[in-house]
């Protein structure tokens, strides 16, 4: 399970090509299979959808309804599509932000949950919802700064003498979350009754509930996340030798975590406004795509956010058919797959 | 192999003589009370409630709590509001009710401020789960009487039980006639009229909605209307947008106002573009009137009855 970074020092520009192609290969592939995904799980659902005249309408998106009746497009344009491509967003930005905690911090089990980023992003929403309950743009953007106050709480947490060794680090994540996840139920028991249902929602994950307005929000910055994390893969491959030998060898190690803690907050904000905590995704994804395609991150960060992006479409459409017509929290279902795939991981590593 | 069978056999046996005695208990319920005199202290009766609980109450009981609001309200609409000495902070009507001291809520009431009002009854309510709580009381002495009115007669029931237990019996009876009376009223204007297609929207985001179980349904009956969820297990179950819009109610009902403030006061997203919403056919009910089976739930069904079926009503 550990992540090494032998190889990377010294590579020279053939190994930069072979690496670009291997990525280039493999995102492509994943890229494939995630349109396949949202194509295929879009004929799934608690409604029973003609299939032939729902591909015909998916293929000329959405222009001509092909034969569906008003409901039947609505279901498949209005309700079903949009809850895909927000767990696509969702799933992408939790792989990609644990992708690049676990780089950074050169450490495993780094991960929004662990490191308290998650629920520091649900105090921020659950402050949105109470304060500016109708203005849906606050929700990600208070999520934001919750994470990021809470990946800043951490870290500071974890500093000491012989600066923030991993083992200290979880260890502050561990407190940030449980001091966190008090304020929660603190918050959710002094909500009148008849919000802790829509709260509850925020700490299971559950993607029925968001409202469209924040999906274009959701994908740009899953997108823009990826990029950037994807940007700096040669600095955190560099920075797994450790800090100080990564400085010596160019990176500028404060820069590079500026990136990487900002930008991961933006990403665990972001999904957590539209969905809640949607558990294991950034955890057991990042472990996935290095044991399939090696620890380089160049590779590595983009993999983990199509796989992360197709896991959660996957798990999704199991919480949304299982017990048709009623629904699961989709974080029931992430888990219930995630915890025995981690289980099978640490064992096979 | 012969004594796994017999094992399995015998299992069988229990179970089905446990099955009996339960549906004997059940069928023995509300009606069978019997009173017995002990020399010195006072009369005590025994009831069972909704649970399928033999509980033995004074009577008449004098210090009585409540733990959900439909309670308190019964308490109070059978005279009985004087006997009250605690209530949950959800229970808000009437007005004098707030003057009760509060216990907590219906969720996490607390046991240190319930034994120290030293009531002689506690009056809960299924939802409140409360097992190990009950099993606290009962160890001070105090009787606990579990409520679960699961619909209207439910709910009469429940009003004739609380009179018993304070002993004000005429008075529940006379509440229970004028609440006949009035839902027997709203039964025969709807009558012969097509049920109206109803989609409830408990909550929008995400979606809950009044499934088999739960006491709205059997109101949005006799308002005249179908539940398109009448049929899905459970009392509030998590419903799927697609199914919701699929069912093509004709009507919605939001249950908000009251104690829910602006709360659910929009049709959820998914819904906004179905042809009950576009037809204007929304209706806010007081979410007070329909999710607390207690004296107002004929408000509650009187106010869909009109609002389903407004030709019905006319003079």
């Amino acid at each position: 399970m550990s992540i090494t970074a032998s190889g990377f020092v010294n590579s020279t520009s053939r190994q930069n090509r072979v690496t670009l192609r291997k990525t280039l290969i493999s995102c492509l592939a994943l890229f494939a299979a995630l349109l396949l995904s949202i194509v295929l799980m879009s004929l799934i659902g608690s409604e029973a959808l003609p299939v032939r005249d729902s591909l015909c309408a998916l293929a000329t998106f959405g222009a001509s309804s092909c034969g569906l009746s008003q409901d039947q497009f609505d279901i498949l344009f209005q309700i079903r599509l949009p809850r895909i491509l927000l767990a696509a967003a969702v799933g992408g930005s939790l792989a990609t932000a644990g992708a690049g905690y676990q780089a950074l911090l050169r450490n495993p089990l780094a991960e929004p949950y662990l490191l308290g980023i998650s629920n520091g992003a649900a105090v921020g929403t659950m402050i949105a919802l109470v304060f500016f309950g109708t203005n849906e743009w606050t929700r990600p953007l208070l999520a934001f700064t919750g994470a990021l106050v809470a990946t800043l709480a951490v870290y500071r947490l974890a500093r000491g003498r012989a600066g923030a060794t991993p083992e200290r680090l979880i260890l502050a994540g561990v407190i940030v979350t449980t001091f966190l996840s008090s304020v929660i139920v603190f918050v959710t028991t002094l909500m009148d009754a008849t919000r802790i249902r829509s709260f509850t929602f925020w700490l299971l994950g559950d993607l029925s509930g968001s409202s469209k307005a924040l999906l274009p929000v959701a994908i740009t910055i899953a997108v823009a996340g990826t990029l950037a994390l994807t940007l700096n893969a040669r600095s955190l491959n560099l920075l797994m030798l450790g800090e100080r030998d990564a400085f010596d060898l160019g990176v500028e190690v404060g820069r590079v975590r500026v990136v990487v803690f900002v930008v991961a907050s933006l990403l665990v904000g972001s999904s957590v406004a539209a969905s809640g905590s949607v558990g294991y995704v950034g955890l057991v994804v990042p472990h996935l795509a290095r044991l399939s395609l090696g620890s380089d991150n160049r590779i590595s960060i983009p993999a983990a956010a199509l796989l992360g992006a197709l896991f959660v479409i996957v798990a999704d459409t199991i919480a949304r058919t299982i017990i048709a017509p009623r629904e699961l929290p989709v974080g029931a279902i992430t888990a219930l797959i995630g915890a025995p795939l981690f289980i099978y991981l640490l064992k096979r590593a | 192999m012969l004594s796994r069978n017999f094992r399995a056999s015998a299992i069988h046996a229990v179970s089905i003589l446990a099955c009996a005695l339960l549906l004997a208990g059940l069928l023995a319920c509300t009606h069978s009370t019997s009173s017995q005199q002990s020399p010195e202290g006072p009369v005590r009766r025994e009831l069972t409630d909704d649970a399928g609980r033999r509980v033995s109450v004074p009577v008449p009981t004098n210090r009585v709590i409540s733990l959900a609001p439909n309670l308190t309200e019964i308490v109070f609409a059978i005279g009985a509001g004087d006997r009250l000495v605690g209530r949950t902070t959800y229970c808000d009507f009437p007005a004098e009710a707030k003057a009760v001291a509060a216990v907590g809520d219906t969720l996490q009431p607390s046991l240190e401020r319930i034994i120290s009002l030293q009531p002689q009854v506690v009056l809960i309510s299924t939802s409140s789960q409360l097992e190990v709580f009950t099993k606290q009381l009962q160890n001070q002495n105090i009787a606990v009487f579990v409520t679960d009115p699961r619909d209207l007669d439910g709910v009469f029931r429940s009003i004739e039980q609380i009179g018993l237990i304070v002993g004000h019996t005429q008075q529940a009876e006379q509440l229970i006639q004028n609440l006949r009376d009035r839902t027997r009223a709203v039964e025969e204007a709807v009558k012969g009229r097509p049920p109206v297609r109803v989609f409830y929207q408990l909550s929008a985001e995400p979606l809950y909605t009044a499934g088999h179980d739960a006491f709205v349904t059997d109101l949005m009956r006799r308002a005249g209307a179908m539940s398109v969820t009448a049929d899905v297990p459970g009392a509030w179950p998590k419903y799927s947008n697609e199914s919701a819009l699929a069912a093509q109610p004709e009507a919605i009902i939001l249950p908000t106002g009251g104690s829910m403030g602006a709360a659910n006061s929009t049709v959820t997203e998914a819904l906004a573009k179905s042809s009950a919403a576009l037809q204007g056919r929304v209706y806010k009910i007081s979410d007070d009137h329909l999710t607390r089976p207690g004296p107002r739930s004929v408000d509650g069904l009187e106010a869909m009855a009109r609002a389903l079926h407004p030709e019905a009503f006319k003079q």
